[in-house]
């Protein structure tokens, strides 16, 4: 019964939200003053976690998480010294920049894979030396730009069933069951060289529900806490 | 068990129980977008992100006209779903269409390049839009979420189970050992919920056979049209150079994803029994329609490297004596790239064949003066290269033309 009430207590346990930032190697220029930034509206995708364990996907969720991720994004940006614009990636799905985006896509995914996940590949051990390209120009010239910041946002909630199903094959004795998590990440990438000159990813308190305005923003706090912006 | 082990395990049973959705069974109304905070709604949402990237892909076939066909016979088929529909020609080799359940349809060249006529199209665009009329995709969905419950509810009683021999058995190996039986009860389990999925995507197949085919039926194409595209397909099959092809007929082909089952066969020739007179005409006019890219879907085909079905492939696209000149070619090409006892004369043969026709795209004097320089046939490979350069003075090759002529 003490394994069943410890487990009961770490579901509804408070921690914060963590973020692990890292910077491009060899000392890769912060923005300077007045840089001009382009930032590509948030992508979420958001599901409920089904009481056997399948993700659902949830537009209703993903929508208002990415509206709020958004607004809390502009908010931030608007106290710090540069100007900014912003990109929605549906209006620019087509052609060169379309390409752009979804490369961006592959090597985000790429350095949550392997710079911080559990794969170790030879080639980039201890090193943060990813690049897009030059060919990021094109989106530079596109929209005015000198630096692209890109977020994602992805994770499930338990639905109720989840959560009681948990606590039940505890109780059990059948092991623990998972009940799914967010994350987002942030990346920002240099418009002339194309390297990701910084990232950072943020795995969410409990108190961090992206699903609401308040939620959002302690999410875009700690991802931008010490952004190099 | 204690009397409380047994009531959590009853309340979580009757929990999973409480869990099935019904499985919708009347048709979709035409323009409804399922709400955001539904299962469906969210399934779409998911997919109308996959359909921008399928959008993007170098695979699309962008030729305005192909499409406007492809589209104009879906509408004739299910006027009512015409502005809910997207197709997409996706070029890819194999015998494939998809549908998602957002409305965004992939119709792969390799099912326009074997379709002998228009109806064979519409039999395959009605099987595909009948998935989304009868929401089979959600039904899919909604049933793997029943599975897993139940599954789920089989894991407790087997972890009730586990755990109650363990405690009994008093000896670690004991104990090991109706762990491990638990165990084994829940792989049972899983590959039986494993099997049923593909259980009940076959019932959606058949379910979709008959319906399109009633489709196509009412909108004046033939009824038996399934029964010879199956046989045909059949026939392709056995025609691979595989033994391992030849010898899976449902899965694992190029086939893809529909299992191509004897069944599907029986039931299509219990709904269509009379057979309908063939029409060239009706042939002639679906050839029409993708001549412009018959040569390049060819092509494709060949990088399959299954030389066994592409030439059968093509014997079957040469049976009216239409575009004997670029299939000829072609042919030529599959023994050439076989190499098997035999393949180079055959190859001579069929570029020699196909040269006589005014279709014969101009590689095929270029590839016959290199069949007859191997043969050892000089002043005919000297002929052929000549009117290589004839035909094509502006060849990116002409260097090496010339240079082959020079050494004969």
């Amino acid at each position: 019964m003490f394994r069943a009430l410890a487990l009961c207590f770490c579901l509804f346990a408070a921690a914060c939200t963590t973020t692990d930032q890292k910077f491009a190697d060899r000392g890769a220029p912060r923005p300077a003053p007045g840089a001009r930034i382009l930032l590509v509206e948030p992508d979420v995708q958001l599901s409920v976690l089904t009481m056997a364990g399948l993700d659902e996907p949830r537009a209703d969720w993903s929508k208002s998480a990415q509206a709020n991720l958004d607004a809390a994004m502009q908010a931030a940006l608007r106290q710090r010294s540069h100007q900014f614009r912003e990109l929605d990636p549906a209006t620019a799905q087509e052609g060169r920049i379309g390409q752009l985006l979804r490369l961006h896509e592959a090597v985000g995914r790429s350095i949550l894979a392997f710079s911080y996940g559990q794969i170790d590949l030879p080639t980039k051990r201890r090193r943060f030396d990813w690049t897009l390209g030059e060919g990021v120009q094109a989106l530079g010239r596109q929209y005015d730009a000198d630096y692209a910041l890109f977020t994602y946002g992805r994770g499930s909630y338990s639905s109720g069933g989840r959560k009681v199903a948990m606590v039940g094959m505890a109780l059990l004795g059948a092991g623990i069951m998972p009940l799914g998590g967010q994350e987002a990440f942030a990346s920002l990438v240099d418009l002339r060289t194309g390297r990701v000159v910084w990232f950072n990813v943020a795995k969410a308190a409990p108190t961090a529900d992206m699903r609401d305005p308040e939620g959002a923003q302690a999410f875009v706090d700690a991802i931008m806490k010490d952004a190099p912006l | 068990m204690t009397p409380a082990r047994r009531l959590v395990a009853a309340l979580l049973v009757a929990l999973l129980a409480g869990q099935s959705a019904p499985v919708l069974a009347q048709q979709r109304a035409p323009g409804a977008r399922p709400a955001d905070n539904t299962d469906e709604g969210g399934i779409w949402a998911a997919m109308d992100k996959a359909e921008i990237d399928a959008r993007a892909s170098a695979d699309v076939n962008r030729d305005p006209q192909l499409n406007a066909y492809v589209k104009g016979v879906f509408c004739k088929l299910a006027p009512e779903y015409c502005g809910d529909v997207r197709i997409y020609v996706m070029d890819r080799p194999y015998y494939n269409a998809a549908m998602a359940p957002n409305g965004y349809m992939e119709v792969w060249s390799g099912t326009l390049l074997r379709a002998r006529s228009e109806d064979e199209l519409a039999f395959v665009l009605g099987h595909e839009v009948t998935h989304y009329a009868e929401n089979h995709s959600l039904q899919t969905w909604r049933a793997m979420k029943n599975r897993a419950a139940a599954f789920l509810g089989v894991q407790v009683g087997a972890a009730l189970l586990g755990a109650a021999a363990a405690r009994s058995a008093g000896t670690a190996e004991g104990a090991r050992a109706a762990l491990d039986t638990a165990e084994g009860v829940s792989n049972v389990i899983y590959l039986g919920t494993i099997a049923s999925l593909f259980r009940f995507s076959r019932d959606n197949e058949t379910e979709a056979d008959r319906l399109g085919m009633q489709r196509a039926v009412s909108a004046g194409y033939a009824a038996d049209t399934g029964v010879g595209m199956f046989k045909a397909l059949q026939a392709e099959t056995k025609a691979s150079q595989f033994f391992r092809v030849r010898n899976s007929e449902r899965r694992l082909n190029i086939f893809g994803s529909h299992p191509l089952t004897a069944e599907r066969l029986k039931q299509m020739e219990t709904l269509a029994p009379m057979a309908t007179p063939d029409d060239p005409a009706d042939r002639r006019a679906y050839r029409a329609r993708i001549r412009p890219h018959l040569a390049a879907w060819i092509r494709d085909d060949m990088r399959r490297k299954d030389f066994g079905q592409s030439l059968h492939l093509l014997d079957q696209l040469a049976a009216d004596g239409e575009d004997a000149g670029i299939l000829g070619f072609y042919k030529g090409e599959a023994y050439r790239l076989r190499r098997e006892t035999g393949d180079l004369e055959r190859a001579r043969a069929a570029y020699q064949a196909a040269s006589a026709h005014p279709d014969a795209p101009v590689q095929t004097w270029r590839e016959l003066g290199e069949a007859h320089r191997k043969a050892g046939d000089k002043a005919a490979a000297r002929g052929a290269f000549t009117t290589y350069l004839e035909r094509a003075p502006q060849a990116e090759d002409r260097w090496l033309v010339e240079a082959t002529l020079a050494k004969l």
